[in-house]
């Protein structure tokens, strides 16, 4: 048995009711690492990029990294891969929780799933006992009461991770979720899972993983847990308010998305706002496993007099999402929106996204009054009712209304004729942050290989919250390629390895291939450790280029290329994205067309 | 003794880790002498491990005369070469603290890894606390039992 890695994988094929272990191939794992990296190596080689994502030909991969499931700070994260339903291009969704570090005591590094089942099944994974259950009983069931009946029905200590309604109804904007509310939220991974009729994964495990080099493994830890609580990001800022702490920054400079990002300041923003939540909605903190950071919110709806609820939640995107996007500033309606989208496994992001393309479609008259004349509420900016029945009509495709948001906001703006209406990039929907604010963050979204993302090169860290003195200039196309395309690099090592990016003030690269080193028993170096994050960018690149993807889907809308974004620290701006571009081409070693050049393939081992 | 703070601790399950690191060599929290139980809904995480009771009914009811207190520290150890295997202190524990090592056929109980419990020290959020003399006085578990942790 390897070290790190179990050296296992469980290939489960729905058409036929099969399921069987095979060996891991550890050449990929060494050059892939794993997770996000050795996921994709198994998807290139396995489907046809130009395959109907929706189609029993897409593979789904659950993948795991090395380092799931040991004590590395935030050790317990797994990832979600297929073809996006809704980019077309490589989808990768990575989650916390506890479900991935089970699957890794059960001794499987991945699980690949395949064709599709001609019923609803869920696969029940206890250590080395598989199999395929009927899941007609909770199909249709929401997130909750899905776990807690498979739990009832498998093991009191299972984990679960599975899909809701939008996910079966094929909602592109459907997400997974496990332990009832940590999501792989995007690029519409449940509806490839709902695609193939498999409601959920329960696991159970008992193995151990076992590291190469358990005494440096253990120093290299303990050193960086003690960092990290010491760390004001980590112990302060995410610990006390969790990722909600941004929506006041994010609003004071200029650059919170308002109004399907119309504005970049919201009236409402203290109402929605961290500090206003841990006064007034939260229960406690959470950390995911292994983690030492307990950014999760455990929150609970009190005395409001239009909604209730509790669950986790809300993460800034989602407050920008459902809130400000959206012209709502009612805290207990974004709180209310976000257990509806754990229940019914809607990525917040896209679902939200998509809602505010629809409110500036009505508001601008690109809907037809037939169409409007549908709803029981009125489609617009501020309505709360507005907010929370959308996600209902997308989740279950109610109406023609509802039938189009649950293709995501850019099928639906493109039916009504407005496709620049929808803020995103390769059809998924921008996250929390005006590029025109940080135009690093632009260059991010228009290349991020799963669609518009915030998190494949969060140069936030680099453009404001640096200390002032390492600080780009925001307002500048100036070394933002570079910065691009180190964070770009530097994050699929830590997808891949299975930690959180959360950690990354803290675990540099330069901490984190030691761990990588310690646990797997391999030798790299720093330069061979990056090297590795820039194989796994340009395989995602090259599976979505034979996608039918290329330098015309690295675009931003024009609103944020042409349309200038004023007030607060933000004046008159809007992203130079060309030039950015060119020289990311450049330094990434693609053509003009984005096409990484022969060179570039030889020097990084892909063939 | 450990003694556990549940209203700081963020069900992580890093003790878990860490203390199967220390005693199995390996990441496995299936062999854990250290448990988080999570009542998820209830947001409650609440870390046990052995409490080493004064009156302890694993020693008390051990057929095979394995388990032992430290006359010095108080601690209570399962002695391996003694145990059978027969699960009787697992029964006995009235917290259900007492593990059992499924390969080994032994139980197992937390013996504060000779003083530097490794759960204590990766626990970032202060929710264990190594103490050596008996942590939780009557009055205080009396106030645990009145205002329990999540309620409210």
């Amino acid at each position: 048995m390897p070290y790190g890695w179990t050296g296992q994988l469980l290939r489960v094929n729905l058409t036929e009711g099969s399921v069987k272990t095979e060996p891991l191939n550890m050449e990929w794992a060494r050059q892939y690492i794993g997770g996000r990296g050795l996921g994709t190596r198994y998807l290139f080689e396995e489907i046809d990029p130009r395959c109907d994502a929706l189609s029993p030909e897409n593979k789904v991969v659950f993948a795991t990294g090395p380092l799931t499931g040991t004590f590395a700070p935030t050790g317990g994260r797994y990832m979600v891969l297929c073809k996006s339903p809704l980019t077309d291009g490589i989808a990768c969704s990575n989650s916390g929780g506890y479900w991935g570090p089970e699957l890794k005591f059960a001794g499987y590094d991945l699980v690949i799933l395949e064709g599709r089942s001609p019923k609803p099944v869920y696969l029940w994974i206890d250590d080395a006992h598989s199999e395929l259950r009927d899941a007609s009983h909770v199909w249709g069931k929401n997130i909750e009461e899905t776990e807690d009946t498979l739990r009832a029905e498998t093991d009191p200590q299972a984990r679960i991770s599975g899909i809701g309604p939008a996910g079966e109804n094929l909602s592109r904007v459907a997400c997974v979720i496990n332990d009832k509310s940590r999501a792989a939220g995007r690029s519409g991974v449940g509806a490839a899972m709902g695609s193939k009729n498999l409601k959920a994964i329960a696991v159970r495990g008992t193995g151990p993983v076992p590291v190469a080099d358990p005494l440096m493994f253990s120093e290299l830890v303990f050193d960086a847990m003690r960092d990290i609580n010491e760390h004001p990001t980590t112990s302060k800022a995410l610990r006390g308010l969790g990722t909600a702490s941004t929506v006041s920054f994010s609003n004071s400079i200029g650059i919170l998305p308002t109004n399907n990002f119309q504005a970049g300041q919201f009236e409402y923003a203290d109402a929605i706002s961290g500090p206003t939540i841990a006064r007034t909605v939260l229960k406690r903190n959470k950390g995911c496993y292994s983690c030492p950071i307990g950014c999760a919110r455990v929150t609970e709806i009190k005395g409001a007099a239009n909604w209730s609820g509790r669950g986790e939640g809300p993460e800034y995107e989602t407050i920008f999402a459902v809130g400000s996007d959206c012209g709502v500033g009612d805290l207990s309606t974004v709180l209310h929106a976000n257990y509806l989208c754990n229940q019914y496994a809607l990525d917040t992001i896209s679902a939200g996204g998509t809602i505010a393309a629809a409110m500036e479609l009505a508001q601008r008259g690109h809907i037809p009054p037939e169409d409007l004349a549908e709803l029981d509420f009125e489609l617009a900016f501020g309505s709360d009712e507005a907010v929370i029945k959308c996600l209902e009509l997308m989740t279950y495709r109610k109406g023609k209304l509802g039938d189009l948001m649950a293709e995501g906001g850019y099928r639906l703006a493109e039916h009504y004729g407005h496709p620049e209406l929808f803020m995103g990039s390769k059809k998924q929907d921008f996250a929390a942050y005006d590029p025109r604010g940080a135009k690093g963050m632009g260059l991010g979204y228009a290349t991020s290989n799963r669609g518009a993302c915030h998190l494949r090169g969060y140069s936030m860290t680099v453009e404001w919250f640096a200390p002032r003195e390492l600080r780009l200039d925001p307002f500048t196309t100036e070394g933002k390629a570079q910065a691009q395309k180190d964070l770009q690099d530097r994050c699929a090592t830590e997808d891949s390895a299975g930690i959180c990016l959360f950690t990354n003030a803290v675990v540099t690269a330069a901490r984190l291939y030691p761990m990588y080193n310690a646990a797997t028993g391999e030798n790299v170096s720093l330069e061979e450790w990056l090297g590795m994050g820039e194989r796994v960018w340009n395989l995602e690149r090259i599976f979505n280029n034979r996608a039918g993807l290329s330098r015309k889907d690295d675009t931003l809308p024009p609103r944020m290329t042409q349309e200038p974004l004023s007030g607060a620290a933000v004046d008159n701006q809007v992203v130079e994205l060309a030039p950015m571009l060119e020289e990311y081409y450049r330094l990434r070693g693609w053509d003009e067309d984005g096409n990484p050049k022969a060179e570039t393939l030889a020097r990084l081992g892909i063939e | 003794m450990i003694l556990a703070h549940p209203q700081k601790c963020v069900s992580c399950h890093l003790c878990e880790g860490a203390c199967s690191f220390k005693h199995e060599g390996a990441f496995q929290p299936a062999k854990t002498r250290i448990w988080v139980h999570d009542f998820v809904d209830e947001a409650m995480y609440v870390p046990v491990t052995c409490f080493h009771c004064r009156d302890a009914p694993c020693l008390s009811n051990c057929p095979a005369y394995a388990i032992t207190r430290d006359p010095v520290t108080g601690m209570v150890t399962v002695n391996d070469d003694k145990c059978i295997g027969c699960k009787m202190c697992l029964v006995a524990c009235p917290f259900s603290v007492m593990g059992f090592h499924t390969e080994k056929d032994v139980a197992h109980n937390c013996d504060l890894c000779g003083g530097d419990p490794q759960c204590v020290k990766i626990c970032v959020y202060d929710a264990l606390e190594y103490a050596e003399v008996e942590p939780i006085q009557w009055m205080e578990r009396l106030d645990r039992a009145e205002h329990p942790v999540g309620a409210g």
